[in-house]
């Protein structure tokens, strides 16, 4: 009995750990890695180096923000790659014709809402699975981008009042962190305390169980998409800011590394679980460990690595975490068979 | 009828479409129709179909693999820096082999990490692309006089190029595997229920890192194939080829759900995104325009056998 009793309490305490290490386990490797890279790594702790790696983490990030919300729905989007293009270019040429960066801002948003909308009505009314939706659409999008920029020369634009958004500091603060910060905030907010998270939640814990409850499944996968692009268009207008500049060929590979630091936030990709938090602090320590290779003279080649070998590291840590449990589990329903047999 | 008419649009709407697209092309420009050009298409299909046959066994049994250009440039790197020490049939092999070993552990952190397959792959991408990065020091490697290495990619035999009989070859052996073997049919057991493949007594894990080897293999392939070509191979070669692997598989009527496999459709998918993207070359469509048809096709043929599906079940429905 007593045997019994302590397995469960062990099935509990495991459980406990799980939803820690969830939500808080990037956050922990995060501040522990600061703190080895401030004690061991010359200039990381120079405060002009800190906030440049801040501000390298919000490019990715904006754009994770959205995608966290798509990957707890159980979907995802691979298109973002070619939509960040897109909407850069758009964005750019707007406020190099206009000199209006409200006007470039709304330009970007609304290109990659549309590239959003399109995915979602392929999704939900033609019924193409979204992995292959989005794949087509990657193509498509980037192959516009070029048609429109007729054959890839960059739109320029260096005006101060644009340049700052990727550039510039607030308050002393890096003005894309802020940007980030506030998209997090507002997913966060949307994801815990709305019905639409709360239907993002349930769809991807489980489709059909939603649709019976009367989830709006059809409407919220379409939102999910263009909430996708929204965040999408916010990236790529602060990337285009950052770099006076937007060509057709941004960022092929955009779509897996905000992927990989989605799932490496601990957002699940099977839908249903996943945090906020957990997204930024991945973002974050991406930014970190590049920052810390450079300093380190690491080549890119290096970090290229570094950056799958986290990953994986990251991701099996729950595999191998299951497999001792189910050791653990078979071990207890053999003691609870011998003791039956006494 | 329209039941059998269903069943034939069914199995062979790619082979339907490759033909009218042939067809329209030669209508178009006579040059498409040359022997010379025909076989120039079916080279350039050949090098995404060899990584697209080992991907379909992937899709059948219900994984990706997103590692596929990374191995390919991996490979051809491996293989092109051996070649002065042990000779080009040796180092061929051994590009096969670093090809097969990234697979088996693509594998292993599958089965043995518990990592959902997406994002093992994923993170190999990156580790196995940096790999090749280092190993070449980011620069290129030529084979300078040494163009036996051009096996792969010359023409050898009743003037066809290697690639296109390579391709067939391996299709051949892979629709043998999936539908005449006892480890096929696990494949496709795999790909269609998991647990109940387990339950069943399949090793699901040791299938699981041969299908993964055998991706890494054609991977690898792929890849010196495409460095023969030129007799360059570098760290950068083949990027984005696992997008447009799977993009061929699923224009080839494999279902992205596992359980099924179609190794005839995967070398027509291929061979269709080679015509159009020949034909628009030889009509002077600027390039650009070759990624948007790619998408378009994709969504449009998925488009169209989704919708095929609905009908044929309301067809059922009224009948009962």
């Amino acid at each position: 009995m007593r045997t019994a009793a302590q397995g469960q309490s062990s099935l509990q305490a495991n459980l406990d750990w799980d939803v820690l290490w969830e939500r808080f386990g990037i956050a922990t490797v995060l501040l522990i890695g600061w703190i080895l890279a401030v004690l061991f790594v010359p200039k990381f702790s120079n405060p002009d180096n800190m906030l440049n790696v801040i501000r390298q983490s919000a490019f990715v990030g904006c754009a994770a923000v959205g995608m966290t919300i798509a990957i707890i729905s159980g979907t995802f989007d691979l298109s973002i790659g070619s939509t960040l293009a897109l909407s850069a270019y758009f964005g750019l040429m707007v406020v190099a014709k206009t000199e209006s960066v409200a006007l470039a801002m709304l330009t970007a948003i609304a290109t990659a809402m549309v590239v959003g909308a399109v995915n979602g009505f392929l999704v939900t009314r033609i019924k193409i699975p979204a992995f292959i939706t989005t794949l087509g659409m990657l193509f498509i999008v980037r192959g516009l981008s070029f048609i429109i920029s007729k054959g890839g020369e960059p739109v320029r634009y260096s005006g101060k009042s644009f340049t700052w958004w990727g550039n510039g500091s607030l308050l002393g603060i890096p003005t894309p962190f802020f940007i980030f910060i506030l998209c997090s905030l507002i997913g966060w907010f949307v994801l815990t305390r709305t019905p639409f998270g709360r239907y993002v939640f349930s769809i991807g814990t489980n489709r059909n169980a939603a649709l019976v409850a009367g989830v709006p499944v059809t409407a919220t996968t379409t939102w999910i998409f263009m909430v996708v692009g929204i965040f999408t268009g916010i990236s790529a207008f602060l990337i285009g800011s950052r770099l006076y500049s937007a060509g057709p060929g941004l960022e092929p590979g955009f779509e897996l590394n905000v992927i990989s630091a989605v799932v490496l936030g601990g957002t699940r990709l099977a839908g249903g679980r996943g945090s906020m938090i957990g997204t930024v602090a991945a973002c974050l320590l991406y930014a970190t460990m590049a920052n810390v290779l450079n300093l380190l003279h690491a080549d890119a080649f290096v970090q290229r690595v570094a950056v799958g070998l986290v990953l994986l590291l990251a991701l099996s840590i729950e595999g191998i975490r299951q497999r001792l449990f189910e050791r653990a589990s078979r071990r207890i329903s053999n003691l609870r068979s011998e003791t039956n047999i006494r | 009828m329209k039941n059998i008419l269903n069943k034939i649009w069914n199995s062979y709407s790619i082979a339907v479409v490759v033909l009218a697209v042939g067809i329209a092309l030669g209508l178009l420009t006579p040059r498409f129709l040359s022997v010379d050009n025909l076989l120039n298409v079916m080279t350039n299909a050949s090098l995404v179909a060899i990584v697209g046959l080992g991907m379909t066994l992937a899709i059948a049994s219900g994984n990706f693999d997103l590692s596929v250009g990374s191995t390919a440039a991996f490979a051809g790197c491996i293989s092109f820096s051996l070649v002065p020490s042990i000779g080009i049939p040796a180092s061929i092999v051994a590009g096969l082999m670093a090809g097969a070993v990234v697979g088996f552990i693509n594998g292993l952190i599958i089965t043995e990490l518990r990592v959902p397959a997406f994002i093992a792959t994923l993170g190999m991408l990156t580790i196995v692309r940096g790999a090749a990065l280092i190993y070449t020091d980011g620069k290129d490697l030529y084979l300078f006089g040494q163009t036996g290495y051009k096996v792969l990619s010359g023409e050898y035999f009743l003037g066809i190029p290697t690639p296109i009989l390579l391709a067939m070859g391996i299709a051949l052996l892979l629709a043998w595997l999936v539908n005449q073997t006892r480890f096929g049919r696990h494949i496709l057991a795999i790909g269609s229920n998991l647990p109940a493949a387990q339950r069943s007594g399949i090793q699901t894990s040791r299938v699981l890192w041969a299908i993964f080897s055998i991706v890494g293999a054609s991977a690898a392939l792929s890849g010196m194939i495409i460095s023969s070509q030129v007799l360059t191979a570098n760290g950068r070669l083949a990027t984005g080829l696992e997008l447009s692997a799977i993009a061929v598989v699923v224009l080839g009527g494999t279902a992205l759900s596992g359980g099924q496999a179609t190794m005839m459709g995967t070398l027509l998918g291929a061979l269709l995104i080679s015509m159009i993207n020949n034909g628009l070359n030889l009509l002077n469509v600027p390039i650009f325009y070759q990624e948007l048809t790619v998408g378009v096709l994709m969504l449009g043929a998925l488009a169209v056998n989704i919708q095929q599906g609905f009908d044929f079940h309301s067809l059922l429905r009224r009948q009962a």
